[in-house]
C-alpha cells in the first residue's frame, strides 16, 4: 500500500500493542480515517491543530495557571487523531465495567454496615481500618438506595496482546468527563462528515442521564427537587468541567459560601431568601466538604453538611468515604469482591500487583525495582510514583527507605507497557501510549455507561505516563456503533 | 437566583460598561489632544479615572501615547481596559451556567484580545485610534450579544440595573472633567471643538445639532448631558434605565428590599427630573455632580446588602 509521507515516521514499539496497525495491516476501525489521512495534504492537518487550539481558547475549555499573581490560560492538550473502539470491544468494556461497579457499591456498603467480607476473610480487616479514607462517620448509616458510587472513572490499559486491564477505579470526584463532550465538539468542527461516515456513537446524552439519575435522588417528594453542582471555586483546575456540567444540565454552580445548613437542613443563598437543595453532586473532595466534621480549616465545605446528610435531608453525589474502595490496595482484592459478591467471574483483569505489606511480596519487589511501577496507595495524578525501569540510583535508594519506613502506602506493579495510538505530533503521525477512562452512571433504574470516554495520551516519546500534571493529552474518543 | 451570582452579573455588566465609556472618552481625548487646544488637558482623566496623583498626572499628562498606554494596558491601574476586561471575564467564568454561551464566549474572546502582546506594539507605533476602535467594537459585540441572547430574567435585570448605575456615574464623571478644566466657569469662552468632543465621546453630537440649535453653548450641552430623557447616555435616561429594571425584580420574596432601593433609585430620579441647569449651576455644578455619584455608591451599597450579601 503506498502511503503517505505522514506515516514515514511510525515506528511501532517492540512488544506493544498499537491501535491502528496490527503488524503491518491497518486495523479495520481505523481505515477509514488512515485513508482519509492519506488523502490529505500534510499542512492540512498543521492547519487543523491549530484550528483545534484557537476553538479551545476561544470557547474558554481552559484551565487557569497562576504565577506572580498573574493568570495564565492553559489549554489541555489534544490530539487531533481520535481513538477508535470497536463495537465487540465496548462491548467487553461495558459488561466488565458494570460488573465491577456492581461490586463496588455492594463493597461500600458492606463495609459501612455488616463487614461480611472482613469477618469471612476475603479482605484483611487491617487495610480497610488503615487506610485514611475510611470514614468512621460513614458507619451504620443507610444512603439512598445503597448506591454509593453514582459516578465513577475506571481507568483501563491494554497490555502487548491487546488485553483490557483495570489500571484505577476513580470513584471519589473522577474528572475528565467534559472532556469526553468536548473534544467530540472539536472533532465535528476540525473534521466535517468523518464522524457520520464512521458511525460514531454519540456521546452528548451523558449530563441528561446524570440528571436524570439526581433528580431520582431528592428525599424530598417535590415536582421540581432543587440539583446543584458543588464546585471549590474558579481556581480549581477542573472548574471549566464543573460550569459546562451545570450548564448542560441548567442547574445552578454552587460553592461552598453560597450553602448554608440550619436545622439539619441545607439552603442555598438567594435573592429572594433562602432556597432548600435537595442534592448535591459535588465535585469538593470529602476532607473539605464539612469543616465540623472533617478539615476544620477548610473554606470550600459546608458546616453541619453531613448531619444533613446523615438525617436524609439532602443527598450527596458521589458519597462519602468512598475513598476505601479505591485505595490502590484495596483495588488488589476487585477480582475477590466479585467473586463474593456476586459469585461471578471478572470479566476485566487487574494489573497484577504486590502489596508491600506482606513481607514475601516486599522482598520481591525490593529484588526486581527495576522492572516495577511503585505507587502510593492514596495519591492520585501521577503523583509519587516510581518507575523503577527510568528512576537513578539515588531515587531508587530513597524510595526504598520510604518503603521500608511504611509499606502499607505502597504497591508495585511490573511494568505494563500500554498500547499505542497514531498521534498528529511535529508534523508527522507516531503513535504514543493511550489510556481509556469510561464514565459509568449508576442510578437507582441501573448503570449506564456513555459509548465513549477520555483517551488519556502520554505525548513524550517512550512515556507511559498519561497524567495530564506529567504532559498528558487527550483524544477523542469513538466507540463504532458496527 | 443565588445572591453570588446576581452579585457577578451585577459587577460583569458595570465593568463593560465602564470600559466602553472609559474607551470612547479616551477616543475623544486624543483627538482632541492633537488639536493643540489650549483648553486640553490629560490631568483630570489621569486622575478621575487612573487614579493618579497629581504629581504623577502631570508627569505622564504630555505624552498621549503613554497616557492611553496606561489607560488601556497598565495592569496597577484598576480602571485600565486590560483589569477591568479581566474582571468581567472573571465575573462571567463563576457564573457560566447563568449566562449564554454566546456572552461568555464574547467576554472570553476580548480577554483574549487585550491579552495579545500586539496590542501593546500597535498603541506605541500605530493610530491609537484604530486600537481603541478595535476595543470599542468588541464591547459592542457584547451588548449586542448580551441583549440578543441572555434569557429575560431575573439575571438580566441585575446586569441591566449594574449597567445603567455605572453609565450614569460615568456621564456624570465625563462632564466632571470637561467641566473642571474650564473651572466650571460655564460664561468662560471656549473653541466650539471643546464641546463637539465631549458630545461626540458620549455619541450625542447629532442630537445636540438636530435638538439645540444654537452652536456650543455650555448651558444647552450640560441639559442634554444630565437630563434629556431621549439621550440614552444623559443621567436622566440611565436613572429611568435603572428605574426600570429594577422594579422588575419585584416579588413577594425580599420586599423589605425591594421596597429600600426602589425608595433611593426614585428619590434620585426625582432629583434629576426636578432640577434643571439654571437652578443646578446656582447650588453649584461640581457639588451637584459628586451628589449624584455619592447617591448612587448608596443605592449600590444597599442593593448589596439586601440582594448580594452572601458571605
Amino acid at each position: 500500500m503506498l502511503t503517505s509521507p505522514l506515516f514515514h515516521h511510525y515506528a511501532l514499539a517492540p512488544r506493544t500493542w498499537d491501535e491502528m496497525y496490527d503488524e503491518e495491516k491497518v486495523r479495520f476501525q481505523y481505515r477509514n480515517i488512515f485513508e482519509f489521512l492519506q488523502r490529505i495534504p500534510p499542512d492540512e492537518l498543521s492547519k487543523k491543530e491549530e484550528l483545534a487550539k484557537k476553538l479551545f481558547m476561544s470557547q474558554g475549555i481552559t484551565f487557569t495557571v497562576y504565577s506572580s499573581g498573574e493568570g495564565i490560560e492553559k489549554i489541555f492538550p489534544f490530539d487531533i487523531i481520535p481513538r477508535i473502539i470497536t463495537a465487540t470491544e465496548w462491548n467487553f468494556i461495558e459488561k466488565g465495567i458494570k460488573q465491577r461497579l456492581r461490586a463496588l457499591n455492594l463493597f461500600l456498603k458492606d463495609v459501612y454496615h455488616h463487614q461480611f467480607i472482613l469477618k469471612d476473610g476475603v479482605v484483611p480487616v487491617e487495610l480497610v481500618y488503615s487506610c485514611p479514607h475510611y470514614l468512621r462517620e460513614m458507619q451504620g448509616f443507610n444512603i439512598p438506595h445503597d448506591i454509593y458510587v453514582h459516578i465513577a472513572g475506571i481507568d483501563l490499559i491494554r497490555d502487548h496482546d491487546g488485553t483490557f486491564y483495570v489500571l484505577e477505579d476513580n470513584l471519589r470526584t473522577p474528572s475528565g468527563v467534559s472532556y469526553m463532550i468536548e473534544n467530540r465538539e472539536i472533532t465535528k468542527r476540525i473534521f466535517p462528515d468523518l464522524i457520520p461516515q464512521n458511525f460514531v456513537r454519540p456521546v452528548t446524552q451523558y449530563p441528561n442521564i446524570l440528571y436524570k439519575n439526581l433528580l431520582a435522588l431528592s428525599p424530598r417528594q417535590v415536582s421540581a427537587p432543587t440539583v446543584v453542582v458543588l464546585t471549590p471555586g474558579i481556581y480549581n483546575s477542573a472548574y471549566f468541567e464543573h460550569a459546562t456540567l451545570a450548564r448542560l444540565m441548567g442547574i445552578e454552580l454552587v460553592e461552598g459560601r453560597d450553602l448554608v445548613v440550619e436545622n439539619h437542613i441545607v439552603y442555598m443563598k438567594t435573592t429572594a431568601g433562602l432556597q432548600q437543595v435537595d442534592v448535591i453532586y459535588r465535585r469538593v473532595d470529602d476532607e473539605y466538604l464539612d469543616p465540623l466534621v472533617f478539615e476544620p480549616s477548610s473554606v470550600l465545605g459546608v458546616s453541619g453538611l453531613l448531619s444533613a446528610y446523615r438525617k436524609g435531608n439532602v443527598a450527596i453525589v458521589n458519597s462519602i468515604g468512598n475513598g476505601v474502595a479505591d485505595d490502590k490496595a484495596t483495588y488488589v482484592y476487585v477480582p475477590e469482591m466479585i467473586r463474593y459478591y456476586l459469585n461471578e467471574e471478572p470479566i476485566l483483569k487487574n494489573v497484577p500487583t504486590y502489596q508491600l505489606s506482606n513481607e514475601d511480596e516486599r522482598e520481591h519487589v525490593l529484588k526486581n525495582i527495576n522492572q516495577m511501577v511503585v505507587k502510593k496507595t492514596n495519591e492520585s495524578g501521577g503523583y509519587g510514583m516510581l518507575m523503577g525501569h527510568a528512576a537513578s540510583d539515588e531515587e531508587i535508594t530513597a524510595y526504598q527507605k520510604q518503603i521500608i519506613r511504611n509499606p502499607r502506602q505502597f504497591i508495585a506493579q511490573p511494568v505494563i507497557s500500554l498500547s499505542s495510538a497514531p498521534c498528529y505530533i511535529n508534523g508527522k503521525v507516531q503513535p504514543r501510549r493511550v489510556d481509556l477512562r469510561p464514565f459509568a452512571l449508576c442510578g437507582p433504574t441501573g448503570i449506564e455507561i456513555v459509548a465513549g470516554g477520555l483517551t488519556r495520551v502520554a505525548l513524550k516519546e517512550g512515556s507511559l505516563v498519561v497524567n495530564s500534571s506529567q504532559g498528558g493529552g487527550s483524544k477523542d474518543t469513538w466507540v463504532l456503533a458496527k | 437566583m443565588l445572591s453570588r451570582v446576581a452579585d457577578s452579573l451585577y459587577w460583569m455588566a458595570r465593568y463593560m460598561e465602564r470600559t466602553d465609556s472609559i474607551l470612547r472618552m479616551l477616543k475623544i481625548n486624543y483627538a482632541s489632544s492633537q488639536d493643540n487646544s489650549e483648553d486640553f488637558s490629560w490631568q483630570p482623566v489621569l486622575r478621575i479615572f487612573g487614579h493618579l496623583e497629581q504629581a504623577e498626572a502631570a508627569e505622564m499628562e504630555p505624552n498621549s501615547r503613554k497616557v492611553i498606554q496606561y489607560m488601556v494596558l497598565d495592569r496597577e491601574n484598576p480602571n485600565s481596559v486590560f483589569t477591568m476586561v479581566r474582571r468581567a471575564r472573571e465575573n462571567a467564568r463563576g457564573v457560566q451556567d447563568n449566562i449564554t454561551t454566546e456572552v461568555w464566549q464574547c467576554l472570553n474572546g476580548f480577554y483574549h484580545v487585550v491579552h495579545e502582546e500586539r496590542l501593546t506594539y500597535l498603541l506605541q507605533h500605530e493610530d491609537p485610534i484604530t486600537v481603541l476602535d478595535a476595543l470599542i467594537k468588541e464591547c459592542m459585540l457584547y451588548f449586542g450579544v448580551s441583549e440578543t441572547t441572555m434569557f429575560r430574567g431575573e439575571g438580566l435585570s441585575f446586569m441591566n440595573v449594574g449597567r445603567y448605575m455605572e453609565r450614569a456615574i460615568q456621564t456624570s464623571d465625563i462632564l466632571d472633567v470637561k467641566l473642571s478644566n474650564l473651572a466650571y466657569d460655564l460664561d468662560k469662552p471656549t473653541d466650539t471643538t471643546y464641546w463637539k468632543y465631549l458630545l461626540m465621546s458620549i455619541s450625542g453630537y447629532a442630537l445636540y445639532l438636530k435638538r439645540y440649535r444654537s452652536g456650543f453653548e455650555a448651558r444647552n450641552i450640560i441639559d442634554q448631558v444630565l437630563f434629556n430623557v431621549d439621550f440614552p447616555r444623559s443621567v436622566l435616561y440611565s436613572l429611568n434605565q435603572v428605574q426600570r429594571h429594577f422594579q422588575r425584580l419585584q416579588s413577594d420574596q425580599n420586599t423589605e428590599g425591594f421596597s429600600k432601593v426602589d425608595f433611593m433609585i426614585g428619590k434620585l430620579r426625582s432629583k434629576l427630573q426636578y432640577s434643571d441647569v439654571q437652578s443646578v449651576s446656582h447650588t453649584g455644578l461640581h457639588h451637584y455632580l459628586n451628589s449624584i455619584t455619592t447617591d448612587i455608591s448608596s443605592i449600590g451599597n444597599t442593593l448589596n446588602h439586601y440582594y448580594f450579601a452572601y458571605s
